[in-house]
This record gives structure tokens, C-alpha cells and sequence, in this order.
């Protein structure tokens, strides 16, 4: 690597700890988060920036969980979002190769309105999105976050899928159709495992940002029962308006699957934020 | 093979469900939108045609509508002149230090971008809190204790508190993406410029911002339409108070149409908000067009 040849270990160290002081410092909020989430709850009006939990109060974890209504949430969650992603994956799949290698009049046309919806803020929807549900009877069920969930990170997905395709070579294709092969055993059996690396992109973009998203579902679920794991955040700042403790708990919990879900497929998110924005 | 990769029934089965999901739940709701934004339509009951009454009202006499917008061009100006220099700089840095570190330290500052909103902005809202927050108690440390405030809750400070949040959530992004472009960018031109004789900072000033250029453009566009959209940290911090010192349009037309009942007022807002970003976008891209730089 021509860059660190110019490098010597002295100013690679420098540049280690200023990189180590603005990460400490980025994610200090965090760690102020985590440390009081074990602390009694009185301890957050102390005049210390950090405190040594002592003994760590697991308890406030327990009543987090049990009062967040961590699991229920959590299935719901589960529930959206795994039926949003593989939906997502599937829809992206089959219109990506229609648009790229289906030979039909309209294509292009067809292509650039999904892409469209790159343009188009979701707030935009809420109201007349909140209507049509009304209308509908689709409040409070999961169809009314799964659809527009799905409808959302669809762009984004044919984006990306319409890019990976094209760079696929047909030579494969060719052969299969001579086979007599039909397009459906081409998409799931040749085109499927082929394009594995933009559909683990596509599903870890679209699974954190579902997954994450809180103001569709605030708006479109009116009752308990099908809400998302964020709303226990969100119901805990009034219910237990004095307990930071366990407010903090209930946090950190939240934030766990994402962070874990990151952490776990870094490069993966790491791509498809930089393919997206790159080329878009 | 014409024949196969022309099938209409096939292409039909392809793109068809895909197509519908998004048309029933984003190009019909928007078309819905400006129908109900030429009403006086409070929710329930019939909706009245107004023309484009709503339109007029917003544009000529809204004050919170402006300032909505206003507060938006703050954050994006934020985003450009404060969090992409210091973005850049530090993609630069952990581009430059390589091996296990790169990976690592590119990995810690994304971590904040990939937090469920509703919790980095109760977390923030406990950070600002007058007696227990973190912020004050942290100016107290450094003797600086008549710098503290009710951060979220003085009309003066609501705004610039936001920002902050904004920009400490979305630095992983930038950074990101400035250093996919410097990724992109190849050895040999800084071989080639070593060989020369250039070193360290004009390295950079030469060859990584001018090469650099059209991913500075894509993220500064993205910033923009980012500060414009802005709305779930606003709504889950101050809600837009005190006052509408904190407003954005999102945040507005949500209060609007939900806490005031006025569904055809918000709905015009909505639609005016949709024009601002596909205006955004398109201004945009026709100044911004990507040059192909040919390595």
C-alpha cells in the first residue's frame, strides 16, 4: 500500500488516538445510556458524568422487558419485518429481470416510475395513506405497515437489482432457454444464486430500515396489539416519566437487534448505503 | 429466445405485483393528496372543494410553513458547511490508517445511523434535560456552568439542539460515502504524485477533492434533501415547540392534520412539501450532473 509506505508508526499512533477521541466521543451518549440503564435510577441527578453501577441493577432490565412488553412487540416486529423483506427481495428479483433482460415496449418507461419513488418523502403519504387505510379497514393491522413498508423500499431495491443483473453475463440464460428452460426456473435457479451478494444488500438496507421506522407505524396502528418493538421506547417516557433507570433499559434493549444486525453484517450495510448513494 | 424473453404473460407476472404495492401505496396516495389539499376537509364527515384557497393561505399568510422551510435550509447549510468537512476529514483519516483499524473505526461511526430513531432522540432528549442531562452536567465539568440551558425547551436554543442531534446521527453516512469515493479513487495517482514529490496535505488538496468532486455533489445533494425531509427526530424531540421554533414541514403538516384537524389545510401542505423535494432533487441533478472522470 503506497499510502502507509509515506507513514511512519509515529504519526500512525497520533492518528489512532485522534481517531479513538472522536469515536469515544461519538458514541459517549451511548455509553451515558448504557451505564445509568444499571445505576438506580436516582443516580442520573448526581453531579458524576459516569457512575460505576454498584451492584449493577438488573432489575431495571426485568421491568424493561416485562413492562416494555418487549416480546410482544418484538414478535410483531419480527412478524412485519420478515414479510416486508421477503417481499422486497422477491418483487425486486422478478422486476429487476423483466427490466433488464425481458424485451417489452414499455421498459424503460415502467423502470424510471418505480425509480421515481426514490424522490418521494414518505411523509408525503401519511395523510392520505392514514385515509385510504381508514377507508379500507386496514388500520391496525399488520398489511397496513407491511404494504407501505414494501411499496417504500422497493426503488431503492430495483435500483440496486437492475444494476446487479445487468452486469450478470446472459451467456448462461442463453443456454438454459436452448434447454428449454422457462423463465421462472432461469429467475429462481440461475439468476437467484447468482445475484446472492445484492439480495443480502437489499435485505440487510431494508430490513434496518423497516425495522427502525416509527412514525408509519405510530400513525397507522391505533390499538396495542400490533404494535412494533419502538413503541415501547415511546410508551415508556410517559408511563415511567420518573425511572430513567429503567427508561434507559428499555432503550438499550431496543437498540440491541439493529446494533447486533450491524455489527454481524457490516460489510454488507456498508455496501448497500455506498452503492446507493454512489451511483444514485 | 426471443419468444421466451418476450412473453407478455410472463413480464405481466414479473413486474405486476411490485408495481401495484407501490402505485396503491405511494403514487395513488400522492395523487389523493392534492385532491384533498383543494378541500376544507377536517378528517370526518364530507370534504368541501375549495380550489387552491389552502395554496394561497399557506404561501402568502403562513408564517409556520415558512419557517418550517427556513429551519430546513439551517440544517442543511449544518449538514455542508459543518458535519461534511469534518466527515470528510475523518474518512480521510481512516482511509489513511488501514489494516484492522479502518475496518473497526469505520464500523463504530456508522453505529449511531443504524439506532432505532425513537431511541437516539429519547436518548437525546435525556442528554439536553435541564436537571439530570449529560450536556449541562458536562459544561459544569468543564466550569463552563453559565453556558447551561433548557436546551430543548428555550426558543432560542430549540432549534440548534435539533441540528445537533441531526448531525450527530447522520455523520456515519456522510462519512461513508466520502470514503467509498476515496475508495474509488486509484493508488497509482498518488504514487504517481509521491514520485513527484508531493506529500501530505497537498496529497489531498490535489488529488482526493478534485477527484472527488462528484461524490462531494451526490452527498451534498442527499444532505439536502435529508435536512428538507426531516422529521422523526423533530417530532419524537420537541415536536417542533416551543412555539414553531423548532418546525419542519414534515413535523408541521403531521400537527396540522392530526392535532388540529385541519386535513385538507395539511394535505396542501403535504403537496407543497413534495414539489419542494422533487424540485430538490431535479435542480439537483441538472447542476449536479456527474461528469465521468477517466482515470
Amino acid at each position: 500500500m503506497a499510502r502507509e509506505s509515506s507513514f511512519n508508526k509515529k504519526s500512525r499512533a497520533v492518528l489512532l488516538v485522534v481517531l479513538g477521541l472522536f469515536s469515544i466521543g461519538q458514541l459517549f451518549p451511548l455509553v451515558w445510556l448504557i451505564d445509568f440503564s444499571l445505576c438506580k435510577s436516582g443516580d442520573v441527578y448526581g453531579a458524576n458524568i459516569l457512575k460505576i453501577p454498584n451492584p449493577p441493577q438488573f432489575i431495571n432490565y426485568y421491568l424493561a422487558w416485562r413492562d416494555g412488553k418487549i416480546p410482544q412487540y418484538f414478535i410483531n416486529s419480527v412478524i412485519v419485518n420478515v414479510t416486508s423483506v421477503l417481499l422486497v427481495v422477491l418483487f425486486s428479483l422478478m422486476m429487476g429481470y423483466a427490466f433488464v433482460r425481458m424485451e417489452w415496449k414499455w421498459s424503460n418507461k415502467v423502470l424510471t416510475y418505480v425509480l421515481l419513488g426514490l424522490m418521494i418523502p414518505i411523509h408525503a403519504t401519511l395523510l392520505p395513506n392514514f385515509v385510504i387505510f381508514r377507508q379500507l379497514k386496514m388500520l391496525d393491522s399488520y398489511f397496513a405497515l407491511i404494504i407501505p413498508y414494501v411499496a417504500f423500499s422497493l426503488p431503492q431495491a430495483v435500483f440496486l437489482m437492475t444494476g446487479f443483473i445487468g452486469s450478470i453475463p446472459r451467456a448462461l440464460e442463453e443456454s438454459a432457454i436452448i434447454d428449454g428452460c422457462g423463465i421462472f426456473r432461469i429467475l429462481f435457479q440461475i439468476i437467484l444464486p447468482l445475484s446472492k451478494p445484492a439480495l443480502v444488500t437489499i435485505t440487510v438496507t431494508t430490513f434496518l430500515n423497516t425495522w427502525n421506522e416509527f412514525i408509519m407505524a405510530a400513525t397507522y396502528l391505533t390499538s396495542d396489539k400490533f404494535r412494533t418493538l419502538p413503541f415501547s421506547v415511546y410508551n415508556f417516557a410517559g408511563q415511567y416519566a420518573s425511572n430513567y433507570a429503567v427508561q434507559f433499559a428499555v432503550m438499550t434493549i431496543v437498540a440491541l437487534p439493529s446494533l447486533i444486525v450491524y455489527i454481524a453484517l457490516n460489510e454488507q450495510v456498508t455496501k448497500g448505503v455506498t452503492l446507493g448513494a454512489v451511483k444514485g | 429466445m426471443y419468444k421466451v424473453l418476450s412473453d407478455k404473460r410472463t413480464i405481466l407476472l414479473l413486474v405486476l405485483p411490485g408495481l401495484l404495492i407501490y402505485t396503491f401505496a405511494i403514487l395513488f396516495p400522492i395523487i389523493l393528496s392534492v385532491y384533498l389539499g383543494m378541500t376544507d376537509w377536517s378528517g370526518i364527515g364530507r370534504p368541501n372543494f375549495v380550489g387552491l384557497e389552502n395554496f394561497k393561505k399557506i404561501i402568502f399568510s403562513d408564517t409556520t410553513f415558512w419557517k418550517s422551510l427556513r429551519n430546513a435550509i439551517f440544517l442543511a447549510l449544518a449538514y455542508v458547511f459543518v458535519q461534511h468537512p469534518i466527515a470528510l476529514t475523518f474518512a480521510i483519516l481512516i482511509d489513511k490508517i488501514g489494516g484492522r483499524a479502518e475496518k473497526i473505526f469505520r464500523t463504530i461511526f456508522f453505529i449511531p445511523c443504524v439506532i432505532p430513531v425513537v431511541v437516539t432522540s429519547r436518548m437525546w432528549v435525556s442528554l439536553y434535560d435541564p436537571q439530570y442531562g449529560l450536556i449541562n452536567k458536562i459544561l459544569d465539568f468543564l466550569h463552563l456552568g453559565f453556558l447551561k440551558q433548557q436546551w430543548l425547551g428555550d426558543t432560542k436554543t430549540a432549534l440548534i439542539s435539533v441540528i445537533i442531534i441531526c448531525m450527530w446521527q447522520g455523520f456515519g453516512w456522510a462519512l461513508l460515502i466520502y470514503y467509498a469515493g476515496l475508495k474509488g479513487i486509484p493508488e497509482e495517482l498518488y504514487e504517481a504524485a509521491m514520485i513527484d514529490g508531493a506529500t501530505g496535505v497537498k496529497l489531498y488538496t490535489k488529488i482526493t477533492v478534485p477527484l472527488l468532486q462528484p461524490v462531494i455533489k451526490v452527498n451534498f445533494t442527499i444532505a439536502i434533501i435529508y435536512a428538507l425531509k426531516q422529521m422523526e427526530t423533530v417530532y419524537l424531540t420537541t415536536n417542533g415547540g416551543p412555539g414553531d421554533a423548532s418546525q419542519f414541514l414534515a413535523n408541521y403538516l403531521y400537527i396540522r392534520a392530526f392535532n388540529s384537524y385541519q386535513y385538507g389545510y395539511a394535505n396542501a401542505i403535504s403537496v407543497l412539501f413534495v414539489i419542494a423535494c422533487l424540485a430538490v432533487n431535479i435542480l439537483f441533478q441538472k447542476i449536479f450532473k456527474p461528469e465521468n472522470y477517466e482515470f
